[in-house]
């Protein structure tokens, strides 16, 4: 676990750092190596485009106008407008499905991140009788699927009214992030060398203040990971607002989408516009916090 | 209360603990009980009975709703869509992705541009992916066919998703899109450890690249192939999203695979019990993929190999 975030985080900062590079770049370049080098380079800028050219395609298409929508919908930047995104935004009701997004995602990742590091530090460091035994219950949730326990999951929330509700959504997304952040949050506490508490101890802090002021400052960018990671995850979960939502009231963007696309409307214009709005806050997180979201997703292929 | 225990710390620093690791958790293991366990038990319940999701009590079945399950000429197309699916959703990713790897491996300056690149698609919302690929795949203006008729291949345009034929394998493509940054990245990260000197050595041996990647570098990264197949195989059990969104299972049932068909039996057509046992099932099968994930993921950081 801890090799796992290590890998994470020279993921994509540190490969830069010499002597990790194979043998040949280390050579001085003859005119044969020069001439490979930049067709490797051609090679990569082809991938590059072919990972890239969906995401250029709807920013594209959103940013059309509507006529040109209409004759030429895939050409590329063909033409300029926001025509599409204010008939989104107003008329397509993506307003409200990107708060609903913010409603859902923001409470859920919080409460995972909150939740994970309590129940992390007492996992790595406070033993009690029963401990372990709570643990493996809480690490079930790595082995079990979502798929075994959704459908009675939505007749339970629907016989406590927490169906179709924004904190019945919350809370299972929670419960769905809670494992992995408390695995991975463990992690973190185990590192922690002993003598911190135990010296901090002697000068007479309670246990409380220990976990407060020792400890939680340690592992803040371990919890910044967290976060990050539970963000996207939960601004991309589709198939717990499909379920628990059903009422359309409190569509996030993902269902929202679903739901506009669904409309066989061919609008192509405002879909391609509500694609744009939903995929930007991944994309501009994962561009700024790249790291955070490699190690999250690394130590996250560990969940089944 | 264990000996060396109470040998170590003091007793009243064990009651303190004990105190504050109990309240500590117990907020997580109340949402886990009640959202986690309980439905979970449920599930296996309702696989007993025939609930049509009104009637409070259900008959008893016995093993009805499993013995129907597997005389159900669907479920095993389904299944069998998800093997093909854990099999090319497997082996294409791994290729596509250790071939990136090589080739990122020792580019020094744009390299992070490219792994943003590719590991891009692996953070976006399934159904932006879905929309935008079905846009691709459009049978009048979409860039597949454009391209093909391009290419003087127009013969081979089609409706991607709508013809039964090729729908299943169309929407696997996109999803070998969006996992393979994914594969990438944990082999480049797996490449880091790969011994330079038995590289600088071989290389003056006069060991050719095809030689060296099999010989040095594959078997380095062996742990982390096994990885990143356990990986994909508990994902090839569990694809729903992408399917669902692109094509709904069908057309014809073409693309069904086991979860898009436990979630239209129970929401659907209201057989809940009969989806839920469907949705056992997958979770039988992906449960041991997951068991052996793990085992291997905490061998591998016992023994320092990374990733």
């Amino acid at each position: 676990m801890t090799n796992t975030t290590a890998a994470g985080d020279q993921l994509i900062e540190t490969a830069e750092a010499a002597g990790n590079r194979p043998p040949a770049a280390r050579n001085r370049m003859s005119p044969r190596r020069r001439t490979a080098l930049s067709g490797k380079h051609l090679l990569l800028i082809v991938i590059s485009a072919i990972s890239l050219f969906p995401v250029l395609l709807i920013f594209s298409t959103a940013l059309k106008t509507q006529a040109d929508v209409r004759t030429n919908p895939f050409g590329l930047f063909s033409s300029f407008s926001f025509e599409n995104l204010v008939n989104a935004w107003t008329v397509g009701g993506f307003s409200d499905y990107l708060l609903n997004s913010v409603i859902l995602t923001v409470p859920s990742t919080l409460l995972v991140v909150v939740l994970s590091t309590m129940a992390g530090y007492t996992f790595a460091r406070l033993p009690f009788r029963g401990r372990t035994f709570a643990f493996y219950l809480v690490v079930l949730g790595l082995l079990v699927p979502f798929f075994a326990y959704m459908i009675p999951l939505f007749f339970q929330l629907r016989g406590i009214g927490l169906l179709d509700t924004l904190p019945g959504a919350i809370l299972v997304l929670t419960s769905t992030g809670v494992s992995f952040g408390t695995f991975f949050m463990r992690a973190f506490f185990s590192d922690l060398p002993t003598e911190l508490e135990q010296a901090a101890r002697v000068d007479g802090c309670s246990e409380w203040q220990i976990f407060v002021k020792i400890m939680l400052p340690l592992v803040r960018s371990g919890a910044g990971a967290l976060a990050v990671f539970t963000f996207i995850q939960n601004w991309n979960n589709f198939l717990v607002p499909l379920l628990y939502l059903p009422g359309g009231g409190y569509r996030p963007l993902t269902t929202g989408l679903y739901q506009f696309m669904g409309g066989r409307s061919i609008d192509i214009g405002p879909l391609a516009a509500g694609s744009l709005i939903t995929i930007i806050p991944v994309v501009i997180i994962f561009i700024l916090m790249q790291r955070q979201v490699a190690e999250g997703f690394i130590s996250g292929a560990v969940k089944g | 209360m264990g000996a060396a225990l109470q040998s170590t710390t003091p007793r009243v620093t064990r009651r303190a603990q004990t105190r504050l690791g109990i309240a500590l958790i117990a907020p997580l293991m109340l949402l886990v009980a009640v959202f986690f366990l309980f439905p979970l038990g449920n599930a296996i319940y309702y696989s007993f009975v025939d609930f049509d999701g009104l009637n409070p009590t259900p008959p008893f079945v016995g093993l009805d709703n499993y013995t129907r399950m597997f005389a159900d000429a669907e479920m095993w197309h389904a299944l069998g869509n998800n093997v093909i699916w854990i099999v090319l959703g497997t082996a294409i990713p791994l290729v596509i992705g250790l071939v990136q790897a090589l080739l990122l491996w020792n580019v020094r300056h744009a390299g992070i541009y490219y792994r943003l690149a590719f590991f891009l698609p692996y953070v976006l919302p399934q159904v932006a992916i879905g929309i935008v690929w079905g846009w691709i795949y459009n049978p009048v203006n979409g860039w597949v066919n454009k391209t093909l008729e391009a290419l003087g291949l127009g013969g081979l345009a089609t409706g991607w998703l709508g013809n039964p034929d090729t729908a299943f394998y169309a929407v696997m493509a996109t999803a070998i899109w969006s996992i393979t940054g994914f594969v990438l990245i944990i082999f480049l990260s797996a490449l880091r450890n790969v011994d330079l000197e038995q590289m600088d050595a071989s290389r003056l041996d006069g060991v050719n690249a095809g030689q060296q990647l099999r010989y040095i570098i594959l078997p380095q990264i062996m742990p982390v192939f096994l990885m990143v197949t356990t990986v994909t195989l508990v994902g090839g059990f569990q694809v729903f999203d992408i399917i669902f969104i692109m094509t709904g299972g069908g057309p014809a049932n073409a693309t069904n695979v086991m979860g898009t068909y436990a979630y239209t039996s129970a929401f659907q057509l209201s057989q809940i019990s009969y989806g839920t046992t469907l949705a056992l099932l997958i979770t039988a099968l992906s449960i041991p993929c997951a068991v052996a994930l793990n085992r291997l993921q905490r061998r591998l950081s016992l023994q320092g190999t990374g990733a």
